[in-house]
């Protein structure tokens, strides 16, 4: 939603208010990058290396996805074409890298 | 080259005016319809031509008609023609082209232009396809070219490198018109259209659009593997290398099994249609008709490796593949129960439309109940790479598909053309089709049964299989007889044929409210959709007080509509795009030109029409108010999000898988990489301060940012050729092992989305830098960068993730 502010060209509160998720997007984006980097170097936390980065860089899609792609502020149209792809895109990943890998191990 | 837009002054049709030129440089979505109407014809007489060769080396057992070689050239080219260049494209192209636009009351498509370049790619690519032909290399691996056959070591010549070349060129093409059609749905209805009063065609080829937009993208990154094996020497198929062919068939099939139903569902769309029309009444139970079509849609894409049971997947797969495969006959048998209730009561109209419409009934079920047979995986052993498959699958898409786009053909070619096909030659047509199909096909079970195997160009005369091979061969005469008979009819009605008028059955869809065939405008005044069936409603009234509607659109006078200009540019992109395959295949001076010739002509596209990107009715939807090129653009994210699902997933699979070394544990520099991964991430904080900075209209602030995303843009792009150079020094080529080639790959196509990125902020940049921006609403280009900017962005999240950050994780 555009507030007559800023149609007029002018720097309106939600202008404001969005520029600051912005910069604070980017710290979380930061932050969130370090801690991947400092938790793959830590060897006690191989065991569960591969869920915590799921969770992590799941964050950091979500974050860039809803704020800097807009979804959050947009039409739920955009989120109903996307998020279905991203589902299936998910899935393929997952049944593939299943069905590959029990091929391999000989079922 | 400057097209101002074409200024509507007469009421003229669509096909008058213009000649060669204007047919060439046309994008009106009808024109370009007719276009793929043409080419699909060219390219059914072909692949029938090659049909009834192989049909005569089979009529007689031991036969010399065909060699060997030629034989399996036939069959390969016959598969690829009918389902590449004839039943989808005229799914897509002629049909949903065509009559979209008409059923949800537009002027247009979303792109006109794009329309006019997605049919120029696919001909470019049916050209190269069937180019084989004329140096004697025509593809020859069958139309599903299954690894390790296709591989270098065992298809040497050229047969398979125009198979390939022309798939990716075409597949181009179909992905283009799939984002600029559901664009055109979602965002152009008219208004008071909404998804529940969309006509069921429009539903059936809206679920098409996502399949192809889902499905092609795992073939492209199959056949970019295949050409890799080929021209580059990795191993993506081949076993010796740890690799195996089997992720050949995942892919393919990932496509192939959605592909059936990207042919069948215009099928399912046009009986929809015609079932009502000729029963006059509505169709019975609208709602769960288009909910088992978006079902089916969502069903298919989880049924691929039924076709890969005789693999030896396992028992947990074999079992989840037969239950869905099962599963997807539920919402297939609503539709035939949907379309048996229509009819029931109904004052039946025996007109030829309605006659190939129940032809498919019968046999679209047949096919179905022998696909049921062989879903399940015992059966499947038995009855894989038989005949019995060939009668199924004929059944489904020529006895099912094909019968229901021969009844759309007779439907709707009075509004094509404005006049009938004549009724009696349309019966000769039908009964002669019937009957040769199934005398052709209907054997073929038997012989299935009885042990004869597919693909097989002669059979020893003491299998008891003699006389059915003769009957089918006279069933397919028939057939080509039927066609000709057809032919005629076209020919005779050309000129002659009685006049349709606009409404000639009596229908119950918008495009019957319009003339034909109809003006270049389709619609003098927007239509404002009150109901279901609406033109009927509105010729008939309404059963029930029609709902509150939107408020009517102000009329306008037909001196003021303005459409899409020709454009010379889309045929010139699809020239640019061919020569850098056939360059990259056969002559390597020539990728340069090629490529040159595609990113000038994109560049001139995008800026040849004076008023693009401006603020103008065309770029808003009607009925949401969105535009329509953020539509376009999140429809092309989603068909993306699966091209690097499939390069990650074939990343995952081959990790921990090579045979020498160095490995992701062994060479990857994290630090590096975590340095150029920030500044990804910070391109994106600029990229969407930019976005927010032409918003705004603040144009000084928001080129600066461009320039910053472009400048991080390309540190990340140089911190990978440092990378990539670094680690060829250390001796990790493409083709050292597993590892170097997905990574590469995978890592590599990433970075070509951040150049094409960057070339195209740049582009931007210049744009704002000659006052382009000065125009109304034109942020709206660098919103859609700026999306694809930050797609690029998120697919290096994972990428990071999955292949630098577990890089100590041995395996998948």
């Amino acid at each position: 939603m555009t507030s007559q502010a800023e149609t007029a060209g002018g720097v309106g509160p939600q202008h404001q208010s969005r520029t600051l998720a912005y910069l604070v997007v980017a710290g979380l984006l930061a932050i969130l990058t370090a801690m991947e980097v400092w938790a793959s170097y830590i060897h006690a936390l191989r065991p569960i290396l591969v869920p915590l980065l799921v969770v992590l860089s799941g964050a950091k899609f979500a974050l860039v996805v809803l704020f800097y792609m807009h979804l959050h502020y947009d039409s739920w149209t955009f989120s109903a074409i996307f998020l279905p792809a991203l589902l299936i895109a998910v899935i393929v990943v997952i049944s593939l890298v299943a069905l590959m890998v029990r091929f391999f191990a000989g079922f | 080259m400057v097209a101002l837009p074409k200024e509507i002054t007469v009421e003229e049709s669509y096909l008058e005016g213009g000649g060669l030129w204007g047919w060439l440089t046309t994008t009106d979505h009808k024109r370009i319809g007719v276009l793929y109407g043409l080419t699909t014809l060219v390219f059914l007489l072909i692949g029938g031509i090659e049909a009834l060769l192989m049909r005569i080396q089979l009529a007689r057992p031991d036969n010399t008609f065909l060699s060997a070689h030629l034989y399996n050239e036939m069959f390969t080219m016959h598969g690829t023609t009918m389902i590449f260049l004839v039943v989808m494209p005229v799914g897509l192209g002629f049909f949903a082209n065509f009559i979209v636009p008409l059923q949800i009351g537009a002027r247009d498509v979303a792109f006109p232009r794009l329309n006019a370049l997605s049919y120029w790619i696919f001909l470019f690519g049916a050209l190269v396809l069937n180019a084989g032909w004329l140096a004697n290399v025509a593809p020859n691996a069958g139309w599903f070219g299954y690894a390790n056959l296709t591989e270098s070591y065992y298809s040497p010549g050229l047969n398979i490198d125009f198979w390939t070349l022309g798939l990716l060129i075409s597949g181009v093409g179909s992905v283009m018109a799939a984002v600029n059609l559901l664009a055109t749905v979602i965002n152009m209805r008219a208004p008071g259209m909404t998804f529940m009063r969309m006509p069921l065609f429009v539903w059936s080829v809206m679920v098409m659009f996502v399949l192809i937009l889902v499905a092609f993208p795992p073939l492209t990154v199959g056949l970019i593997f295949l050409m890799m094996d080929r021209f580059f020497g990795t191993h993506f198929y081949r076993a010796v290398a740890g690799a195996t062919p089997l992720l050949w068939q995942h892919l393919f099939w990932l496509f192939g099994h959605p592909e059936v139903y990207i042919m069948v569902l215009p099928a399912f769309g046009i009986m929809s249609e015609i079932v009502p029309t000729f029963s006059r009444k509505p169709l019975y139970g609208y709602p769960v008709m288009a909910y088992s079509t978006a079902l089916i849609g969502f069903l298919s894409y989880g049924v691929w490796a039924h076709h890969m049971f005789a693999v030896g997947m396992g028992p947990v797969a074999d079992s989840a593949f037969a239950l869905t495969s099962m599963l997807i006959a539920i919402p297939t048998g609503i539709k035939i129960f949907s379309w048996i209730a229509t009819m029931w009561g109904g004052d039946l109209k025996m007109k030829t439309p309605f006659l190939f419409a129940l032809a498919f009934l019968i046999q679209f079920t047949m096919g179905g109940l022998s696909g049921v047979m062989h879903a399940q995986p015992p059966i499947d052993l038995q009855q894989t790479d038989s005949y019995f498959v060939v009668a199924h699958f004929h059944y489904v898409l020529f006895g099912g598909a094909a019968f229901a786009l021969l009844g759309g053909l007779y439907y709707w070619w009075p509004k094509v053309t404005g006049r009938l096909l004549d009724e009696r030659l349309g019966r000769w047509n039908f009964w002669t089709i019937v009957i040769g199909f199934n005398l052709t096909f209907f054997p073929m079970h038997i012989m299935g049964a009885e042990g004869m195997p597919r693909r097989v160009y002669r059979y020893p005369g003491d299998m008891g299989l003699n006389s059915l091979n003769m009957l089918s061969t006279i069933g397919a005469f028939l057939m080509a007889f039927s066609v000709l008979i057809l032919l005629i009819n076209i020919y005779k009605t050309r000129r002659r044929g009685a006049v349709a008028g606009p409404d000639p059955w009596d229908g119950r869809t918008l495009e019957w409210s319009i003339p034909s065939p109809p003006p270049a405008y389709n619609f003098k005044n927007i239509p404002l959709v009150r109901a279901r069936d609406a033109f009927w409603r509105e010729k008939y009234g309404y059963e029930q007080p029609p709902t509150a509607a939107p408020a009517p659109a102000a009329a306008q006078a037909v001196e003021h509509i303005h459409m899409p200009p020709p454009s010379l540019y889309p045929i010139l992109i699809a020239a640019g795009i061919t020569m850098t395959g056939i360059g990259f295949m056969l002559w390597p001076r020539i990728v340069v030109t090629g490529l040159v010739l595609t990113v000038f002509s994109a560049i001139a596209m995008a800026f040849e029409y004076p008023e693009a990107g401006a603020e103008s009715e065309a770029s808003i939807g009607p009925a949401t108010g969105l535009d329509t090129r953020k539509v376009g653009i999140w429809c092309f994210i989603g068909s993306e999000s699966l091209f690097f699902a499939s390069l990650i997933a074939t990343y995952m699979i081959y990790k921990g898988r090579d045979l020498v070394g160095p490995t992701a544990e062994t060479i990857l520099n994290v630090p590096l990489t975590t340095t150029t991964t920030f500044v990804l991430l910070m391109s994106s904080l600029t990229m969407v301060l930019a976005q927010d900075a032409y918003r705004r209209t603040d144009r000084t602030w928001g080129l600066r940012w461009l320039f910053v995303t472009i400048v991080l843009g390309l540190i990340f792009l140089g911190g990978q050729v440092y990378e990539f150079a670094s680690f060829y020094h250390e001796g990790l080529t493409l083709q050292t092992n597993l590892f170097g080639e997905t990574f590469y790959t995978m890592v590599g196509f990433h970075g070509a989305h951040v150049a094409i990125g960057v070339i195209v902020l740049a582009v931007l940049a210049g744009a704002s830098l000659a006052g382009w921006f000065k125009v109304r609403n034109r942020d709206v280009a660098v919103e859609a960068a700026a999306l694809y900017w930050h797609f690029v962005d998120i697919v290096w999240v994972v990428i990071f993730s999955v292949v630098y950050l577990m890089r100590a994780i041995a395996k998948a």
